[in-house]
C-alpha cells in the first residue's frame, strides 16, 4: 500500500516548507538536502518532436513556431497521424499511367478522421508532400511584425544613446590624446555612427485596424436549418488552431505536432545539476539523475490504521533502504509540528541491510541475523522491514484526516569529487535528517 | 434454459472453444474467434454474413421480465466485434465496428457504418445515424463520410489460418438444411 497509487500519504519536507511525495523529490548531493521541483532552475536543453524525435536547438524551433516539420495531428482527437498507403484508381482519362500506383492519405488509428474527409488530395509521395492551408491574416501579422521590429529597434537605439550620454565625461579625456572624439565614439559602438546619422529614424506607416460598422447579416440556414451536433466541433478543437476556428468537422485540417523540450534541472542553491538527461531525445539515460528514491530512506504506510480518538492503536510502517550498504535509522519526535495524535515512536535503531536487487529472485536467501525487539519490527525481508508506531488520536483529529510527523537520521555515504580523484572508493559520512509526514487517513466513522 | 441449437452459414468459422447459447444462426463466411461469448437468453441471435467476432466480445440477447415476449437480435453482415466488447443491442445493421471494451447498450439500435469507439458505452435508447462515429472518453460523436473499410482480407486470411490452430465446429447437415428452409 502507499506505493504506486496512494504515493501522497508519505510526504517529505524539502526546501522552503514544501512538502512532497519522495518519488516527486529530487536530492542535492552537493547541499546534502531535498529539493523539491519548485525549487531548483529549469533549464531547455533542446527541443524535439514527441513523434519523430527530431530534436533542434532553442532559435531553430522559435523559427518553425515550436512545431514538427514532418509530423502531424489529427484535428479531432490530437493522436499522432499516421500516414498510411492506397492502391490508386487509375484516372480513367490517362491511360498511361502505370495502374495500381501508390497514394497516400493521413489518418487517425483512434477516431478514424483521415485527410479525405478534410477534401485534402492523397499524396503520391509518403511525406513532405502535404499543403498547408492559407492563413488570411498571414499578410497582416507580417506587416505587424515588421512593424512592432521597427519599434523595437529605435527603443534599442534610444537607450543605447543614453548609456553614450553617461559616457560623455570620459570623451575630453581621450581627447587630450590628440583622438577625434567621432572617431573614438565610433569605434567604441560602431552602432553609434549611425545613430548620428539618423537622428528622427523613420517608422513604417500601418493602417490601424477599424471596427466595421457593418455586421453580416445571420444566415437564414441558422434558422431554418436543425442543427446537427455531429457535424459540429467542439471548443476544444476549434481553439486547437486559433487561426481558423473551424466550426464544422468538415473545415479540420491536420496540425503539426507541438514541440516537446527537454529540461535539466539545477539546484538553486548551489547551482549543481540535480537532473542533467543525455543530449539525444531518443535516450532514456541521464548523465546526472538524482532522484530522491535513490538517496533517502523510504518510509511507507504499510496498511490501513483503524483509528479512534482516545485510543492507541498500532500503526505499521515500512522502512527501505535504497544505498548500496548497510544503514542504521533511527525515528525521532519532530518538535516544532503540530499535530493531532499522541505518537509513540521506537526508540531502538532500525538497521537495515544493503539493497540487493538479485535478492527477490533468491528464494533461499540467508537470512541476516538482527536482534529485532518484535515489540518494534514486524517483520524483514531483504533491504526492507516494518516497524510499529503507537498512534493516539487528539479530540481535535475529528473531521480531519490524522497526520503524524517525524523526524528519520540516518548516516549518509557522500562520494565528493575531490575524494573520487584519489579513490574512487573514497567517501565521507554524514549525518543527516528528513522530516516526514505520514496521512493516516480519516478517523473509523463507525466508532463515534 | 432452451436447448442450444446452431445454425452455421456456408463457410461459416466458428471456433469450438468459444462459448453459445441458445438459438443461434451465423450467417455465410462469418468467423467466431475462440472465447467469445454469443448468449441468446430472451430469443434468437441471427448474425448475416462476413461478420468477424474476436475474442471474449460477448452479444447477449438479454432476457428482462418486463418483456415476456420473445425478442430477436439481428445483426446484419460485415460487422466487426473487436476484442473485449460487449453487445445487447438487438438490431445491428452492416458494416459497423465496435471497437474493444465498447458496450452497447440494449435499447441501442445501430444502423450502418457505425464506430463505437474503443471504452465507450452507449446505452441511451436512440438510432446511431449512418457513418457515426463515437470516440475518446466523452463518446464524442463525428459524422464520416464514408463507411469503414470492409475486412475481406483479414476474413480470407483467418479462414486460412484458425483451422491450422484451433478446433472448429463441424457444421451438421441440418444445419445448412434448417438454413435453407
Ligand atoms: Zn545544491
Ligand atoms: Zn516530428
Ligand atoms: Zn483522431
Amino acid at each position: 500500500m502507499a506505493t504506486y497509487v496512494d504515493f501522497d500519504r508519505v510526504q517529505y519536507m524539502a526546501d522552503l516548507g514544501v512538502k512532497a511525495p519522495l518519488c516527486r523529490l529530487h536530492f542535492c548531493r552537493h547541499c546534502m538536502k531535498l529539493r523539491s521541483t519548485d525549487c531548483v532552475s529549469h533549464e531547455i536543453d533542446s527541443h524535439y518532436c514527441p513523434h519523430c524525435f527530431e530534436n533542434m536547438s532553442p532559435a531553430e524551433a522559435k523559427l518553425k513556431k515550436n512545431k514538427c516539420a514532418s509530423c502531424f495531428e489529427c484535428p479531432s482527437c490530437f493522436h499522432t497521424l499516421s500516414t498510411r498507403a492506397t492502391g490508386a484508381p487509375n484516372p480513367g482519362d490517362d491511360p498511361s499511367r502505370p495502374a495500381g500506383r501508390k497514394v497516400y492519405y493521413m489518418g487517425c488509428g483512434f477516431c478514424r478522421w483521415t485527410t479525405k474527409v478534410a477534401g485534402i488530395p492523397n499524396q503520391t509521395v509518403g511525406s513532405g508532400a502535404w499543403s498547408e492551408k492559407e492563413n488570411t491574416n498571414s499578410e497582416r501579422i507580417n506587416t505587424l511584425m515588421e512593424y512592432f521590429q521597427q519599434l523595437a529597434a529605435i527603443e534599442k537605439q534610444e537607450k543605447d544613446k543614453k548609456k553614450f550620454i553617461r559616457r560623455k565625461s570620459f570623451i575630453p579625456f581621450s581627447e587630450k590624446f590628440g583622438l577625434s572624439s567621432t572617431r573614438k565614439r565610433a569605434s567604441i559602438n560602431p552602432g553609434l555612427s549611425s545613430l548620428s546619422l539618423k537622428e528622427n529614424p523613420k517608422v513604417m506607416d500601418i493602417e490601424p485596424a477599424e471596427a466595421s460598422e457593418q455586421i453580416e447579416e445571420l444566415s437564414d440556414e441558422f434558422i431554418k436549418n436543425p442543427l446537427k451536433l455531429n457535424e459540429m466541433t467542439t471548443l476544444k478543437q476549434r481553439l486547437a488552431t486559433p487561426h481558423f476556428q473551424p466550426n464544422f468537422f468538415s473545415e479540420l485540417y491536420p496540425r503539426h505536432k507541438n514541440l516537446l523540450t527537454q529540461r535539466s534541472l539545477r539546484c538553486k542553491e548551489c547551482e549543481h545539476n540535480v537532473i542533467k538527461p543525455e543530449f539525444n531525445p531518443c535516450s532514456i539515460k541521464y548523465r546526472i539523475q538524482l532522484v530522491a528514491i535513490y538517496h533517502v530512506p523510504e518510509i511507507r504506510l504499510f496498511s490501513q490504521p483503524n483509528l479512534e480518538i482516545g485510543k492507541e492503536t498500532q500503526v505499521i510502517l515500512t522502512l527501505l533502504n535504497p544505498f548500496d550498504y548497510a544503514v542504521t535509522v533511527t525515528v525521532h519526535e519532530l518538535k516544532e509540528a503540530v499535530f493531532n495524535a499522541e505518537l509513540s515512536l521506537p526508540e531502538c535503531d532500525l538497521s537495515l541491510p544493503a539493497r540487493d536487487e538479485t535478492a527477490e529472485f533468491d528464494d533461499c536467501a540467508a537470512n541476516q541475523d538482527f536482534q529485532d525487539d518484535p515489540s518494534v519490527v514486524t517483520f524483514r525481508k531483504s533491504n526492507k522491514l516494518g516497524f510499529f508506531i503507537k498512534v493516539t488520536p487528539k479530540p481535535s483529529a475529528a473531521g480531519a484526516k490524522v497526520v503524524i510527523p517525524f523526524q528519520i537520521r540516518y548516516n549518509y555515504r557522500n562520494m565528493t569529487a575531490s575524494s573520487a580523484l584519489t579513490d574512487p572508493t573514497a567517501y565521507e559520512t554524514v549525518s543527516l535528517q528528513q522530516s516526514v509526514f505520514v496521512d493516516l487517513g480519516d478517523l473509523n466513522s463507525t466508532a463515534a | 434454459m432452451t436447448k442450444p441449437s446452431i445454425k452455421l452459414g456456408p463457410g461459416a468459422l466458428v471456433c469450438l472453444d468459444c462459448d453459445i447459447q441458445g438459438d443461434v444462426t451465423i450467417g455465410a463466411r462469418s468467423i467466431v474467434h475462440p472465447k467469445a461469448r454469443i448468449i441468446a437468453d430472451a430469443g434468437p441471435i441471427i448474425i448475416g454474413e462476413n461478420n468477424l467476432i474476436e475474442e471474449r466480445a460477448e452479444i447477449y440477447n438479454r432476457k428482462i421480465d418486463e418483456t415476456p415476449n420473445q425478442t430477436v437480435v439481428i445483426i446484419g453482415n460485415s460487422n466487426l466485434f473487436e476484442v473485449g466488447c460487449y453487445s445487447e443491442a438487438l438490431k445491428i445493421g452492416d458494416n459497423n465496428i465496435i471497437e474493444s471494451k465498447a458496450r452497447l447498450g440494449r435499447e441501442t439500435e445501430l444502423t450502418n457504418g457505425c464506430v463505437v469507439g474503443a471504452g465507450c458505452s452507449i446505452f441511451n435508447r436512440e438510432v446511431l445515424q449512418e457513418n457515426l462515429i463515437i470516440s475518446g472518453s466523452n463518446c464524442e460523436r463525428r459524422v464520416q463520410f464514408d463507411r469503414p473499410q470492409p475486412q475481406s482480407l483479414q476474413l480470407d486470411f483467418l479462414h486460412k489460418m484458425l483451422p491450422n490452430y484451433h478446433y472448429i465446429r463441424k457444421k451438421k447437415e441440418r444445419d445448412t438444411q434448417s438454413l435453407k428452409n
